[in-house]
């Protein structure tokens, strides 16, 4: 993020390439989501062209069987991920970080119960698990699956938070903060947080990923957002009958879902160098 | 008048094994005492129990009673608030004492913080601020501003506990409690620490518990010492007497270690 600091001597933090291409492809990908909100090439729900129109200049990536624009529908579908993505691992984080670190700090048993409960939790399909909330709930939504892979996230996050805070709670300069008078809420906010932060984040960004292919899987099912809300799960499902005659209406959603995971996986990755001040030196 | 610490009795037990057995001193405000002895003999640990930190699993008995309040039993809350205003510790190992990702000046800000707004009621940043370049100074770090800024791993280990004693006197303890600070540096770096450490507390006039197994060391911090083996107490009393005429004969040998380790090095026996 900086460049060379001369006052303090320190090597400007490299960017990796991983972070750059993650952050390009999802930055394209918010841009477009937050296009949509204000203009599509065409209406997303009614016909704009003849069915099953191959890629023209008029249509880039053709049209579907009703005749509607797929670069549209596509357009909205990376709205629908992002939605998806974000609320899940909001939810997953809050959740999971806060069970996670009073964990850390429960009476050994607590933490044994809490540990076994998140471990079978995760043992859990995650789709299972999505797939359970959403049919527990009155109607498939945004919001039901949304919340049902927000709820498996946050399992595997607690676990992670628990693990991490109690690596670092052991550490001397917790002692050493306490003995200076910081509070136990002192040391969460102060040192915990911010030094599992680097490895969470890493983790945030995977879940994202990983959230948004279940947010495909949930909608190719059915069960994710229903119409006229467009995802890519549902494209790609809508697209299943016409595969050999107009193989195009499968292949751009499918390449639209890759690049948000791929770009979120790269975006970890290059978090994980920038988020730690010591690891700069080594490369 | 009663004194600052008062240990009485102090026990500490953890499954099953005894760490430190009935140990008593105490000391009064301003007064330096030093607590030798080797790698586990129980003296670490009495300076946890001192600041309340000891792990569940470790049991305490007896009664340590510090600034006026008992130690033993008390909740963790309270004890709180006696931490950093009646005592605060200097660590053996400099670089694990400081968050790896807190900048120096802001791990220092943090109880410069806490005691403004005790004893002034608020405390402002450029306050926290002006207070944090000031004991960086006084310190004697070179360019408060840049080691502020910097992250522990930036500076050397020296300068770590530089910044470790520049936290501890953020507080301003009436008791500052140092165990083994100056273990894990060179022999060079061991010298000024301990300068600065000497300067320090007899400047600002707070009482010190110094904890070493480097019996040159401590005797050239303290007026008094009591000798622990294996936790338990052998003598007290003042630093001349204990090491010119030592009444007992591990101390002997402990003098004696030293006084050899000097020779061997061709130093003069100070």
């Amino acid at each position: 993020m900086t460049a060379l600091d001369l006052s303090t001597g320190r090597p400007a933090r490299r960017h990796s390439l991983s972070l750059s291409i993650g952050l390009a492809l999802v930055g394209l990908n918010v841009a477009v989501a937050l296009l949509t909100l204000f203009w599509t090439p065409y209406d997303p729900l009614n016909a704009s062209g003849g069915r099953l129109e191959a890629p023209s200049l008029l249509h880039w990536v053709g049209t579907d069987r009703l005749g509607r624009d797929y670069l549209t529908q596509i357009m909205i579908g990376a709205r629908t991920a992002l939605i998806v993505g974000t609320g899940a691992v909001a939810i997953g984080a809050s959740i999971g970080v806060t069970l996670g670190i009073l964990a850390a700090f429960a009476t050994r048993l607590l933490d044994d119960v809490m540990a076994a409960t998140l471990d079978i939790l995760i043992a859990f399909p995650t789709l299972l698990l999505a797939m359970l909330v959403v049919a527990a709930s009155d109607s498939a939504s945004l919001w039901s699956a949304t919340l049902a892979l927000g709820l498996a996230i946050s399992a595997i996050v607690a676990r992670l938070t628990r693990i991490l805070a109690k690596r670092v709670l052991r550490q001397d300069y917790i002692v050493a903060s306490r003995t200076s008078g910081t509070s136990w809420p002192g040391v969460v906010v102060r040192h915990v947080l911010p030094n599992i932060w680097p490895t969470l984040s890493v983790n945030f960004a995977l879940q994202f990923g990983l959230a948004v292919i279940a947010e495909a899987s949930l909608s190719y099912l059915g069960l994710g957002a229903p119409p006229p809300n467009a995802s890519w799960g549902r494209l790609l499902q809508e697209a299943q009958g016409t595969v050999y005659t107009a193989p195009v209406g499968a292949i751009a959603p499918g390449i639209a879902l890759v690049a948000l995971v791929i770009g979120m996986n790269l975006l970890a990755d290059g978090l994980r160098d920038v988020g730690d001040p010591t690891r700069g030196r080594s490369r | 008048m009663s004194a600052l610490l008062s240990v009485q009795g102090l026990t500490v037990r953890a499954s099953g094994k005894t760490l430190v057995s009935d140990l008593s001193f105490s000391i009064g405000s301003g007064e330096r005492m030093g607590l030798i002895g080797e790698s586990g003999s129980g003296k670490s640990m009495t300076a946890m129990a001192i600041t309340g930190l000891l792990p569940a699993n470790i049991s305490v008995t007896g009664s340590i009673v510090l600034d006026g309040q008992e130690v033993v039993g008390t909740e963790d809350k309270r004890l709180n608030r006696l931490r950093g205003v009646a005592t605060a510790v200097v660590f053996q190992e400099p670089l694990t004492a400081l968050d790896p990702l807190m900048r120096i000046g802001k791990q220092i800000a943090e109880p410069v913080r806490r005691r403004l707004v005790r004893e002034q009621g608020r405390a402002t940043r450029s306050a926290v601020d002006r207070e944090v370049l000031d004991l960086l100074d006084k310190v004697a770090l070179p360019q408060p501003e840049r080691i502020a800024n910097a992250y522990p791993h930036e500076v050397s280990g020296g300068q770590r506990q530089r910044v470790a004693i520049a936290m501890a006197l953020a507080c301003r303890p009436k008791l500052l409690i140092a165990d083994e600070p100056t273990t894990a540096l060179d022999v060079t770096t061991q010298a000024e620490i301990l300068k600065l450490l000497d300067g320090l507390v007899r400047e600002t006039g707070m009482a010190l518990l110094f904890i070493s197994h480097d019996l040159p060391v401590v005797a050239e911090v303290v007026e008094r010492v009591m000798v622990l083996r294996d936790g338990i107490a052998l003598e007290e009393g003042a630093v001349v007497d204990v090491f010119s005429n030592p009444s007992h004969d591990y101390t002997q040998t402990l003098v004696d270690a030293a006084r050899m380790f000097d020779e061997a090095l061709g130093r003069t026996g100070s």
